[in-house]
């Protein structure tokens, strides 16, 4: 019978972070004697060091670290107060990364995703980040996202011309000794080569470009969504930056990184966040390479399609701060005066029933229901209240109480962990406390649950069912929350990762109003504790991104799974970054008609797509035209949007839905 | 994220693809107008009393009666398509014979092609037209990856699987413009040449016995019934290049403008046919080297088909499967080159050389057979154009 005890690691009060110990440990547990082997990729945060001291602090293990060559020798040298840096590690150094004793300047540690070895590039020299002169008008196109397909006819300029200037494929076999350490990157005159040498009778064979530029592999056990008729990446790059081949556009340059599909292997779940950081550092390398007549960088929008559901939401979470890292005061590129934007989604989880809140005297019940087969992790964060003090005193304590009825507690006080084990003594889901200092400055709870499913019926297993939490608030002031977020856990059409979504199911939650229509706002007198208000991308909680919501065109209203804001309180003094999305933007055509139409896979096709995830890139390609001439801040650009090219939106006057409103951008 | 795939089209596509099965089984039941178990009983009985009714007493007889024109092209077209067909397959069929070999490490299948006849006990010579062999197994196994990586497009190709699962022809119309009423001697063309094909790739698989996916793994679980004859040479692409290497010499041969200044036509017909052969890796049926023996075999039996009803060239060609490299997919660019009509002469791996080919010349006295000669020349005249621009 399972039991809750204290967590088997008898250090465990000296854990950074739990969760990606968790997932350690369940890599550990399903595969013994693989374990040490595996590559994973790793977000740290150095605290007043730089990479070269980080790394000699950790030469002990230097045959477990591959530091990426997009970092080159002014980057690894620089010292900030605290530096978010991507890696890739194996088993003996994580474990070492993640003590909040460790002796390597690391104050935080995020683990991202097994990484098969094959796509790694020891080798490496580092790319070629020599200039390239572009005209006055030019406004480089950034996408970071899933397959791309770069050959698309959208991204050319002629047949056996691409108007892509740079692609990581970071699921590619490298070439030895070639620009990148992890997968292959692309250069434009080597795409065009492959274009020209793939073409036949004056038509492109796209198969036959993707194999040779490694973008499909069919031996591999992940295939490209390129080798799909419809692939995210694709459609979102051409919103953003496709133009008709017969216009030969060359003042909107594209790089891009395509990130990897969801390895079947790695059933311990994922984040993004570490390759994220990557690509982004990758590619603004490369967006300052394109020099304009006056010798100043030529402007760059960015644009990210991705949500997630992690981070403390208040707009001091790693992404939040990626791009203040790379372009605020203090920032790593700031003294080139390139002018950057970002474009983001505000997130599509509106009705997903992931997000809650506890507040007021009585504990707040939340029920977990967690899905039977799901062969990922499920993953909880339970974020305190904004806590500068030293002592950290645990005023919120919360209890998870299985399907069968055991339960285990803890308080909010860093530190404290409690286990639930199986008959054998192996570890089936902890819950925990760590601190999130920096600027975040709160405890964090995490619940980890293993898999409810191995096809093998391995363990460890946690019991599927109804899981219930109760989070007890009465000590903290009234006016504090504590916000509980599930990660995303699920499988997305075409993806074979075995992940199934929990939720929480409580019973007082109303999804329709009396016409039956899904409610996409809380009811105002409600007691639920789950919120579709607070439900914005935890990547989307900064100030500076332009942050789009979604609407569909037809009933003129925002889509229902467009998600809100506002964002968790911060310190007391402390402004909120924003109060929602910045603007709408078309993300459906009608509620019957969802999606949009872009870009398939293949030149001349296309493809649906519904979110808000399609609308970034629509106001990612109108940020283009006027980023040159604004000189204000982004926020500012989305209010003069909205007033320039209107779409009114009935009830479009809640600004934590849709910002400064709908606006009309023709593609 | 949210991802939807397109699925009114794909429903779209599926429901052309509908259609286009419906113009053809039209076409079926034309044929079977004509054949014996379609008579009506119902209407032998008016018959009899219609007889009975008008007929009268006995004529005597009623004037000369012209003999018929023996073995003579000119009754075709007074024939059941049926009939046809099996004429064709008369003529088709003798002009080839398989035998199998075990010399070198792998037993070797040979298509002959029936060369000249000699004499009224009507001995014939016979070239060697195709040799293939098959791949070793630890080839199949290594070919596997292939199979479970294609495994992942299943859901996008499911329509396509299920609407090729017998002969794709609907799937040519979409490029060249074919159509029962249009065209019927193309399509007649086209089954005469896919009715032998079926007979030599029956054979070659049954001489090479290789097997199937499904037998080297549990986990392929093809997405179709495993047909039970063997995996090599595969069937769908033998027919698959057959049909666009037949089209396109149809095309090329009628002189229009837009099929001969360009070779789009040609490339789309190829590509068309590529794809078909894959969808039946992405099935799980077949490997991707199946597919490159089944192109070298459709190809060349293209031009087998096209020189016995043209006279001209024909093409002998040989695979040789342990020199494929089992790492590598199929890539029908490396066998056929559009522009010029012709295999290409030689591919090799590391291994060596897998696959050869050369252009051979008909002999002269080489007569090429009349039945054969009108369906070409029935089928070409349909493809050329009308138009007031013409010439």
């Amino acid at each position: 019978m399972n039991r809750w005890t204290e967590t088997p690691d008898p250090n465990a009060a000296d854990i950074l972070d739990h969760t990606s110990d968790f997932r350690l440990s369940l890599a550990v547990t399903q595969q013994p004697d693989g374990a040490d082997q595996a590559w994973w990729s790793v977000l740290i945060e150095l605290a007043d060091a730089s990479i070269d001291m980080f790394e000699t602090a950790a030469r002990t293990f230097s045959a477990d670290l591959l530091i990426p060559v997009a970092y080159d020798p002014a980057d690894r040298a620089r010292v900030f107060a605290r530096q978010p840096v991507a890696i890739y590690a194996r088993l003996p150094l994580i474990e070492a990364l993640n003590k909040r004793s460790n002796g390597y300047h690391v104050v935080a540690l995020q683990l991202g995703a097994i990484t098969p070895a094959k796509y790694l590039d020891h080798a490496a020299v580092g790319p070629d980040l020599s200039a390239i002169a572009v005209s006055a008008d030019t406004v480089v196109m950034a996408v970071v996202d899933d397959g791309i397909a770069i050959a698309h006819d959208l991204l050319r300029k002629d047949p056996e011309h691409s108007r892509v200037e740079h692609a990581t494929v970071f699921e590619a076999l490298p070439v030895a000794g070639g620009p990148c350490s992890v997968g292959r990157a692309l250069g434009k005159a080597e795409i065009d080569e492959i274009l020209t040498r793939s073409t036949f009778n004056a038509l492109l064979d796209e198969d036959v470009f993707y194999r040779d530029t490694g973008v499909v592999d069919w031996r591999a056990r992940s295939v490209s969504p390129v080798a799909r008729q419809a692939s995210h990446g694709t459609l979102v790059a051409g919103l953003a930056a496709g133009h008709d081949m017969q216009a030969g556009c060359d003042i909107r340059p594209v790089i891009c990184a395509a990130l990897p599909a969801r390895l079947v292997e790695d059933t311990t779940g994922l984040d993004s966040l570490p390759l994220l950081y990557l690509a982004f550092h990758i590619l603004l390398k490369q967006a300052r390479r394109f020099q304009l007549p006056d010798g100043n960088c030529a402007p760059v929008i960015f644009n990210f399609s991705f949500g997630n559901t992690g981070g403390p939401h208040d707009g001091t979470g790693l992404f939040s701060t990626l791009f203040e890292h790379y372009f605020g005061p203090q920032g790593a590129l700031a003294r080139d005066q390139q002018k950057a934007w970002l474009t983001l989604p505000a997130g599509n989880i509106n009705l997903a029933r992931l997000h809650a809140v506890a507040r007021g005297r009585k504990p707040t019940q939340l029920s977990l229901s967690v899905q039977p087969d799901d062969r990922t992790p499920s993953l909880v964060q339970i974020w305190m209240p904004s806590d500068p003090s030293q002592t950290h005193p645990g005023l919120v304590s919360v209890q998870v109480t299985t399907p069968a009825g055991q339960s285990g507690s803890i308080t909010s006080k860093p530190g404290q962990s409690t286990s639930l084990v199986d008959d054998e003594g192996v570890e089936i889901a902890r819950l925990a406390c760590q601190y999130q200092g920096g600027a975040t400055q709160r405890a964090l709870m995490t619940l980890s649950l293993s898999p409810t499913a191995h096809l093998a019926g391995q363990p460890p297993l946690a019991p599927a069912g109804n899981w219930s939490l109760e989070i007890s608030t009465a000590n903290i002031a009234h006016d504090q929350q504590v916000h509980v977020w599930i990660r995303r856990d699920e499988t997305l059409p075409g993806t074979r990762s075995g992940g199934r979504q929990a939720w929480f199911s409580n019973s007082d939650y109303e999804r329709f109003d009396p016409f039956g229509l899904p409610l996409a706002v809380d009811p105002p007198l409600t007691d639920c504790p789950i919120r579709r208000s607070g439900s914005l991308s935890g990547f989307a909680c900064g100030a500076s991104p332009l942050v789009v919501a979604a609407f569909s065109e037809r009933e003129a209203r925002l889509s229902g799974y467009s998600a809100a804001g506002p964002l968790a309180a911060r310190a007391p003094g402390s402004a909120a970054a924003r109060s929602g999305p910045d603007l709408a933007a078309l993300g459906d055509d009608s509620h019957l008609m969802r999606g949009v139409r872009g870009a398939g896979s293949r030149s001349g096709s296309s493809a649906r797509m519904s979110g808000t995830s399609v609308a970034a890139p629509r106001v990612a390609r109108y940020a283009a035209e006027q980023i040159r001439d604004w000189h204000g801040e982004t926020a500012d650009w989305s209010r003069w949007a909205v007033e320039h090219a209107p779409f009114h939106l009935k009830g479009g006057d809640d600004v934590s839905r849709t910002g400064a409103g709908g606006v009309r951008i023709d593609v | 994220m949210s991802i939807f795939p397109e699925n009114a089209y794909n429903a779209y596509n599926a429901y052309n693809a509908y259609n286009a099965y419906n113009a053809y089984n039209a076409y079926n039941a034309y044929n079977a107008y004509g054949a014996p178990g379609n008579q009506s009983a119902l209407l032998s009985g008016a018959f009899l009393s219609t007889h009975d009714g008008i007929t009268g007493a006995q004529l005597d007889p009623v004037g000369q009666v012209c003999p018929g024109a023996a073995n003579d092209v000119r009754n075709l077209p007074r024939l059941a398509a049926g009939v046809r067909a099996a004429l064709y397959q008369a003529e088709l069929g003798p002009t080839v014979d398989i035998t199998f070999e075990t010399d070198g490490l792998q037993p070797q299948a040979v298509l002959w092609r029936r060369a000249t006849e000699s004499g009224r006990r009507r001995a014939f010579v016979f070239d060697r037209m195709v040799e293939m062999s098959a791949p070793t197994v630890d080839q199949f196994q290594t070919q596997m990856a292939l199979v479970s990586g294609y495994a992942q497009i299943r859901p996008d190709r499911s329509a396509e699987i299920l609407t090729q699962v017998s002969a794709p022809l609907p799937f040519y119309t979409t490029i060249g413009f074919i159509d029962p009423a249009r065209t019927p001697y193309t399509i007649e063309l086209i089954h005469a040449a896919l009715g032998f094909a079926t007979a030599v790739t029956q054979r070659m698989k049954y001489a090479l016995a290789a097997k199937r996916p499904v037998l080297f793994s549990p986990q392929i679980q093809p997405m179709i019934a495993t047909p039970t004859h063997g995996s090599l040479p595969s069937g769908h692409a033998t027919e698959a290049f057959l049909m666009a290497r037949l089209i396109w010499k149809l095309l090329k041969a009628s002189g229009v403008r837009q099929y001969t200044e360009n070779e789009y036509w040609g490339e789309m017909l190829m590509r068309l046919a590529a794809r078909i052969a894959t969808n039946r890796t992405v099935a799980g049926v077949h490997f991707p080297v199946d597919s490159v023996a089944g192109a070298i075999l459709g190809c060349t039996l293209a031009e087998h088909v096209a020189s016995q009803c043209c006279g001209g060239e024909w093409s002998s060609a040989s695979f040789e499967g342990t020199n494929f490299d089992a790492h590598h997919d199929f890539d029908w660019h490396q066998i056929y080159r559009v522009k010029e009509d012709r295999m290409e002469s030689q591919a090799r791996s590391g291994r060596g050389i897998w696959m050869q080919s050369a252009q051979q010349r008909c002999a002269p006295d080489f007569e090429t057979p009349a039945v054969l000669s009108w369906l070409w020349g029935k089928a070409l005249d349909e493809w050329q154009d009308i138009s007031l621009d013409a010439g």
